[in-house]
């Protein structure tokens, strides 16, 4: 990649903002208002339950006792579960956009406009990947962090209500600078992670002739009921090498940021809740150490080739 | 003068169905050639070989570049509209702009700006609520504003009313063309570019019916309108094509022997759409004996 791919791969990053402005800018900040409301209308209806707040307010000076390592917990791991539902659907908004990302334009016939630029193939390719793996996940985490912003100031109001100290009480034990970097980690982490489905997807989305999300779903469904059915009537097993369930496992694994390594293998009611589960390097870094991560990025960057491959011979339909 | 366009052999193939069927092709600088042919003759198919859209077999070379590899490189240098409304529908105007201008190297907003500026298109505008005429205009002012050596376009007027066509045309030929770029046109509506025309191509299933220049077209056809009582002796001449109107016959000749022929009545340029028809009419058997009987 020289300057000029890098140039070119900026302005079509704006490009799909502008194209999807809803999915990629309105709906983070949409959960984040959402979000902050429902945080106040349960502090308002609690205040009406609880008269002159006193249970709250002794509540918070409970809180505010408890030892420094118990408070960054409940802070920090309430910040984190409270960013759940951004990341959730940002990885449904991503997984709608690359099916759609490279059969749109074929569709609408916008794509000889876009055939009509100087524009490699490549670098248009590299704009969806990026816009999925580095774009929606930097909006989203933006939004993420007025999110948690605007909840340590209502916590903070709160506090002062309480007469408990809001900078060592909530904004210290938030730990925002490792809880943050630890999340823009995991993203990246996630992204890469998640890569040969996002691969998968652009492939499918670059040749399908119509209906590209269906297709992406129907190949791995139908391969592993096929394989299914014929481990049923042969007696030939290899179920851990289901295509389906290689998929979904991956799916599953990677939606949260912090998730790929929880193992409910022991079952949910083994799970501890400690910080290693959302906020340690080490436990975002360890994932890279993992042979099926670079297995996966093999597959992705086969994926990616053939949409490349597919991408220069498209035409309008 | 360098060839702009070079092709040896240009096939394409669907299935049995060829589309093109090994043409030869050489499109100098400075020419507007104008691509005709009915639906499904390969019009489109030749396009976009030319613009690297498709593949193809044979050798094809456009300003030195083969299209099928170097399309990228080749976009800075050809320009390209097809038919109308390609532009992406949930763009503004002024990030269809923003656009171009950052992807393109060669081309100049300020151009562009002025070109708008004639025209109602506001630039907070979506490309969804411009009409067909504007959505062409746009484009049309897009390319404009970028030097490009080969502009390519594929029924750029179709659905537009006659004074938009009579515009596009003009400033296309006023303001963009010269000496240096060549223009290479499709259009059913053929009487409209006649005039603009150097060169003309005629293709029909994927063959090169026709392909001279306007100069030896008009040299070499001719057109004679007899009265009935001549008829016989205008079709011992030998024409290509036989037409009735209003009772007077119409001869198209192929190089005919010019005094031979101005003797049995009047003599006339034939327009393109009349060449068209002689010439490609045989597309359905037994249409021209349809035609002389009525």
């Amino acid at each position: 990649m020289n300057t000029a791919s890098l140039n070119h791969l900026w302005i079509l990053l704006r490009r799909e903002l502008w194209e999807s402005p809803i999915a990629f800018k309105w709906t983070p900040l949409g959960i984040s208002a959402l979000i902050i409301l429902a945080t106040i209308l349960v502090l308002v209806l609690g205040a009406r339950f609880d008269a002159e707040m006193a249970f709250t307010l002794d509540a918070l000076r409970l809180f505010g006792d408890m030892p420094f390592e118990e408070r960054r917990l409940i802070v920090s791991g309430l910040l984190f579960a409270s960013s759940n539902f951004h990341l959730q659907l940002m990885i449904l908004i991503v997984l709608f956009y690359l099916a759609g990302s490279l059969f749109d334009d074929r569709r609408d016939r916008s794509i000889l406009f876009w055939k009509s630029l100087p524009v490699s193939d490549f670098t248009v390719v590299m704009s969806k990947l990026a816009t999925a793996c580095l774009m929606v996940p930097a909006l989203f985490f933006f939004a993420i962090l007025l999110t948690h912003l605007a909840l340590l100031l209502i916590g903070s109001a709160y506090a002062m209500m309480a007469g408990i100290n809001p900078m060592t009480s909530i904004w210290l034990p938030a730990s925002l600078p490792q809880l943050w970097s630890v999340m823009i980690l995991g993203l990246l982490v996630q992204a890469l992670w998640l890569l040969p489905i996002y691969a998968w997807l652009l492939f499918c989305s670059s040749w399908a002739p119509r209906l590209p999300i269906l297709i992406a779903i129907a190949i791995p469904a139908g391969l592993s009921l096929a394989q299914h059915s014929y481990s049923l009537i042969s007696g030939f097993r290899l179920p851990e090498y289901n295509i389906g369930a290689i998929m979904l496992r991956r799916l599953g694994t990677g939606v949260l940021p912090g998730s790929v390594n929880i193992d409910l293998g022991g079952g949910v009611e083994n799970l501890e809740f400690n910080e290693e589960l959302y906020m340690s390097f080490s436990t975002v870094f360890g994932h890279l150490l993992k042979p099926e991560m670079w297995v996966g990025v093999l597959v992705a960057a086969v994926f990616l080739v053939a949409a490349v491959w597919f991408r220069r011979r498209a035409t309008d339909q | 003068m360098t060839a702009i366009i070079r092709a040896r052999g240009l096939s394409r193939h669907y299935g049995r169905f060829k589309a093109l069927d090994s043409i030869d092709l050489d499109i100098p600088a400075g020419r507007i050639v104008g691509l005709i042919g009915p639906n499904g003759a390969g019009k489109t198919t030749a396009l976009k070989a030319i613009l690297g859209l498709s593949s193809y077999r044979g050798e094809l070379s456009v300003l030195g570049m083969n299209p099928a590899t170097q399309r990228d490189q080749l976009m800075r240098e050809v320009c390209f509209i097809a038919d109308v409304a390609v532009l992406p529908r949930w763009a503004r105007v002024r990030q269809i702009i923003d656009l171009t201008e950052r992807l393109h190297p060669r081309f100049s907003r300020q151009r562009c700006l002025q070109y708008l500026a004639a025209t109602k298109i506001r630039q907070d505008a979506r490309i969804k609520t411009l009409s067909k005429g504007m959505v062409v205009q746009l484009h049309l002012a897009l390319v404009m504003a970028i030097e490009a050596r080969l502009l390519v376009l594929d029924e750029p007027t179709l659905g537009l009313d006659i004074l938009f066509r009579k515009r596009f045309y003009s400033n296309l030929l006023n303001e963009y063309f010269d000496e240096d770029r060549s223009i290479l046109v499709t259009t059913h509506q053929v009487e409209e570019i006649e005039h603009i025309l150097t060169d003309l191509i005629f293709i029909k299933e994927g063959r090169l019916v026709l392909n001279s220049s306007m100069d030896d077209v008009q040299a070499r056809y001719a057109e004679l309108m007899v009265k009935p009582d001549r008829v016989d002796a205008a079709r011992a001449l030998g024409p290509i094509h036989e037409r009735v109107l209003f009772g007077r016959h119409i001869f198209l000749y192929d190089r005919p022997d010019l005094e031979q022929v101005q003797a049995l009545g009047e003599l006339h340029r034939p327009s393109i759409a009349d060449l068209f028809v002689a010439l490609m009419g045989d597309a359905e058997p037994g249409a021209s004996e349809l035609e002389s009987a009525a």
